[in-house]
């Protein structure tokens, strides 16, 4: 399904052919779960999110300009549902001065397992204040595309850059240990 | 190599597969909303004659409150002949009612910008 099918199904869905939803939401479902996910981290919230940013597509598709691609339309929808709930009931979290290294990352076996490390990581993404957390999710969700970051945030990129090297900042400032410790392939 | 080696960790993240009865789901809910009754539009039709009398209400009561008032000013002017030191606010005519309007202007101005600091000094 290529953007042509995405704007074709838009149109028939507009045309009272709610069927053809559907094609959109087999699409873009695993995308817009993934982006809840990395949101809360929480499985079957993460589904509801979606769920909810799906029926909001579809009330609001109507005001889709297509000057943007739908896939730009339809992540921009869905972030800012994703923020505003993530703000009304946070996710499970917590703060990144409560994150804890490892009290001794060099364990007996040769170090903490690359697989801990990377949750321990990503956990402390979690744990930052709201700004910079939201910038490096959705830059890391866009494969490191800070226009598309900052398209999906509604924020000039400057802004995006300036918080995603904040963040990762506290990041390292937090974890120094954990981030100095090569990987294991490297070892 | 730090900044790498955390773009590496923070771009492999574990993907999730949505559950078999995902898009059921949505297809549901969209469908629930497509069958569910259009918002009642506001009813123009009847309001607007109840609007139009409201409007001539309103209109009657300025008429009826601004003859009255230049009734009073009469009454002042009569007063005023009596004891002229009440000066402007009692000489009747527009004079009076543009002082005594000023006043009420004066009167309101500073009562909302009193309001407003006691609530700006409170948040």
């Amino acid at each position: 399904m290529s953007a042509s099918d995405d704007q074709a199904a838009v149109e028939r869905v507009l045309a009272g052919d709610i069927s053809a939803f559907e094609q959109i939401v087999r699409r873009w479902q695993t995308p817009l779960v993934n982006l809840a996910y990395r949101f809360c981290r929480d499985r079957g919230r993460a589904e509801e999110m979606a769920q909810e940013a799906f029926l909001r597509a579809y009330r609001g598709l109507g005001q889709w300009r297509k000057d943007a691609a739908f896939s730009t339309w339809l992540f921009a929808l869905a972030t800012n549902f994703y923020r505003s709930e993530l703000r009304r009931i946070p996710a499970g979290t917590v703060s990144i001065d409560d994150v804890r290294e490892p009290a001794d990352p060099r364990t007996l076996d040769g170090g903490l397992e690359e697989q801990d490390r990377d949750e321990a990581v990503r956990r402390a993404v979690l744990g930052l204040p709201v700004r910079y957390r939201e910038a490096l999710i959705l830059f890391y969700f866009h494969e490191m595309d800070v226009p598309a970051a900052a398209r999906s945030l509604g924020l000039p990129e400057g802004t995006v850059k300036a918080r995603l090297f904040r963040g990762r900042e506290l990041l390292r400032n937090k974890l120094p240990q954990v981030l100095a410790m090569p990987s294991l392939k490297e070892a | 190599m730090e900044d790498a080696e955390l773009d590496r960790i923070l771009s492999n993240h574990d993907e999730i597969q949505p559950s078999s009865g995902f898009v059921a789901a949505v297809m549901e809910a969209v469908e629930r909303e497509a069958a569910a009754p259009a918002p009642i539009p506001f009813p123009w039709r009847r309001a607007l004659p109840l609007f139009c009398l409201g409007a001539i209400a309103l209109v009657s009561l300025i008429v009826i409150a601004g003859t009255a008032v230049i009734r009073a000013g009469n009454v002042m002017t009569r007063f005023t002949a009596v004891a002229p030191e009440t000066g402007l606010f009692a000489a009747g005519g527009i004079g009076s009612a543009l002082a005594w309007t000023g006043l009420a202007l004066v009167v309101a101005f500073i009562s909302v910008m009193a309001s407003m600091r006691m609530v700006g000094s409170r948040g």
